[in-house]
């Protein structure tokens, strides 16, 4: 039941996203009141029924883990959008690009057919991969990154089985996550290249 | 953050990653995953060679029918499950079982529709487009298993893999289960060919991937106390493009032999061996078998030699031939035809032995029906005689 409403929230953090992106053509919309309006028109949004399922599940059709980095990406950013609050600072940001695409890296190719090794095997019980981010995670928080309790994050909702996948990569990275830090990190770099003299 | 903070974190890290790890130690101490070998014992039916051939379904004037798969129940009633409909992908396909027996006499009765897009959908609780490849098999008591291909969009190639289980020999069945087995948008995984049982009571269903590489692996999967939750995990048997529809024959717990579907210009059998209960694989190799990229399947006989059925051609699936082999599938006598004729299809075999000793075929026929053959060890005996003249 709890993975059930889970699934629900990413769709609506998504939607929130967006109402917040298209109100922000007219002018900043920050606050209680306008945030309140936007989550009344998400949820509603979600629940939606189109050809028998709600709106939130089609989306859940075509990709029922979106990982828990990528959620609490959106919801920082919607959290920023609504009343200004900055829970990730811009080191965190960064840190959760290069970490994204270092596990794709890692995980993709091989996960989908490059040499015999399929890392994804390992985050099914207990592996390498658990020791692995723990150390990430406790070296990311002696580092005071911010990024650390949004691995935090992923491990908790992985032991509460919060996503439809029991895989702990799921968790920590999908295939958007991915391509989001690859689009942060290559404008990053063209930034940092225009601006040089 | 503060250091009080950055400490406080630090241990609630370490005790969220102590939680699996727990599980993990939990565990050590259970015996590693060993394949529960049938023996195969000499048939007691009788011991003159006998043969039978049946249809499971009446012959539908439209549309088709395909990837049958046969299990013994408890009581020794078959169940055969396969899918059918208009055309292969299409919304109006669906997943029937079919019960016989007990006694080879018996007729199959009317196939009963089991899952179907609408029924998938309800209980996965998204958008399934069509239905396909079902496996059954029995669990421990009256547990069976039906393990099938949904797709939400695209072909093959964006399957996702479901298992249902049903707790009363198939009178009832629990919600379908999604199972997540890979990163990429849990699509590209298949099942085709039996499970082999497990002393822990799970089974090692072989399943393959079909998207940018093609290659067999193993999901390991059992269910909680009492049917409660099913626990998975998969492994790989070799990477690459070249195969897929792994047939794994037990030898003993520890020790298997793995049959591909060959999809490389080879166009041959593949084959490779565990020592470690499938925990690794040799290099897949290729048999003195041809094989025109369609489904094997084979089972150990009661002399350990195996019996593997196939299409005995490179080009088409126009026949379908039984061949055994008493060396580990070194060498292999082609010992009877079962089907033959230009222009049609005889495929995906699927093998099983019931408790009686006979061994059960099941094969798509003329894409229009699933064809059930029986046959003892003394049928096999007598080809291979008849051969030997």
């Amino acid at each position: 039941m709890m993975q059930l409403g889970f699934s629900f929230i990413f769709p609506f953090l998504l939607i929130m996203a967006l109402l917040q992106g298209g109100a922000g053509l007219f002018g900043t919309l920050c606050g209680w009141r306008p945030t309140l309006i936007f989550v009344l028109i998400a949820a509603f949004i979600v629940i939606i029924p189109v050809g028998g399922l709600p709106l939130a599940r089609w989306m859940i059709s075509f990709n029922a883990n979106f990982s828990i980095s990528l959620t609490a990406i959106l919801f920082c950013k919607v959290l920023e959008n609504s009343f200004g609050v900055k829970l990730l600072d811009k080191n965190a940001f960064l840190t959760c690009w290069v970490f994204s695409l270092i596990a794709g890296v890692i995980l993709y190719p091989m996960a989908l057919g490059l040499g015999r090794f399929d890392p994804y095997q390992a985050g099914w019980g207990f592996s390498w991969l658990f020791v692995v981010m723990c150390g990430v995670t406790i070296l990311l928080l002696i580092m005071k990154n911010r990024f650390a309790v949004v691995l935090i994050a992923g491990i908790l909702a992985h032991n509460l089985h919060l996503l439809e996948s029991t895989n702990l990569w799921d968790y920590l990275v999908d295939p958007f996550m991915v391509l989001i830090s690859c689009i942060a990190l290559g404008s990053r770099f063209l930034r940092k290249l225009g601006s040089r003299p | 953050m503060n250091r009080r903070l950055v400490i406080i974190l630090s241990l609630a890290t370490l005790l969220l990653y102590a939680w699996p790890m727990l599980g993990w130690f939990s565990t050590l101490g259970r015996e590693p995953a060993t394949f529960a070998t049938y023996a195969p014992s000499t048939p007691v039916v009788d011991d003159k060679p006998f043969m039978v051939e049946e249809f499971i379904n009446a012959d539908p004037e439209k549309g088709m029918v395909h990837a049958g798969s046969i299990c013994q129940l408890p009581d020794g009633r078959l169940m055969a499950a396969w899918y059918g409909g208009t055309r292969e992908g299409a919304k109006d396909v669906a997943i029937f079982l079919s019960v016989k027996g007990p006694g080879h006499l018996a007729r199959w009765s009317k196939p009963k529709r089991v899952v179907d897009r609408i029924s998938a959908s309800r209980e996965l609780y998204r958008y399934i487009k069509k239905v396909g490849n079902p496996v059954i098999f029995a669990g421990s008591g009256d547990q069976l298993w039906l393990v099938y291909v949904t797709i939400s969009a695209g072909g093959w190639s964006g399957s996702s893999l479901n298992a249902k289980v049903s707790s009363d020999a198939g009178a009832t069945w629990n919600n379908s289960r999604r199972l997540t087995l890979s990163p990429f948008f849990n699509i590209s995984e298949l099942v085709r060919n039996k499970p082999l049982p497990l002393n822990s009571g799970g089974f090692a269903l072989p399943i393959y991937h079909e998207c940018l590489g093609y290659f067999p692996e193993i999901l390991w999967i059992q269910s909680g106390r009492e049917g409660g939750a099913i626990a998975f995990r998969k492994s790989r048997m070799t990477g690459g493009q070249s195969f897929i529809q792994p047939s794994i024959v037990a030898y003993g717990p520890s020790l298997a032999t793995a049959f591909y579907r060959c999809r490389s210009d080879e166009k041959a059998v593949g084959v490779a061996v565990t020592k470690d209960a499938g925990v690794s694989w040799s290099e897949p190799q290729t048999l003195d078998l041809p094989n025109p990229d369609s489904a094997v399947d084979g089972i150990l006989l009661t002399d350990h030699s195996i019996l593997l059925a196939f299409n005995d051609s490179v080009q088409n699936r126009e026949n379908l031939r039984l061949a055994v082999s008493n060396d580990g599938g070194a060498n292999w006598v082609r010992i009877a035809t079962l089907d033959s004729t230009q222009g049609q299809k005889y495929s995906y075999p699927y093998l099983i032995r019931s408790q009686d000793g006979l061994i059960h075929l099941v094969y798509t026929w003329h894409r229009k029906r699933i064809k059930h053959v029986v046959f003892n060890e003394a049928w096999i005996n007598a080809q291979m005689k008849r051969i030997a003249k």
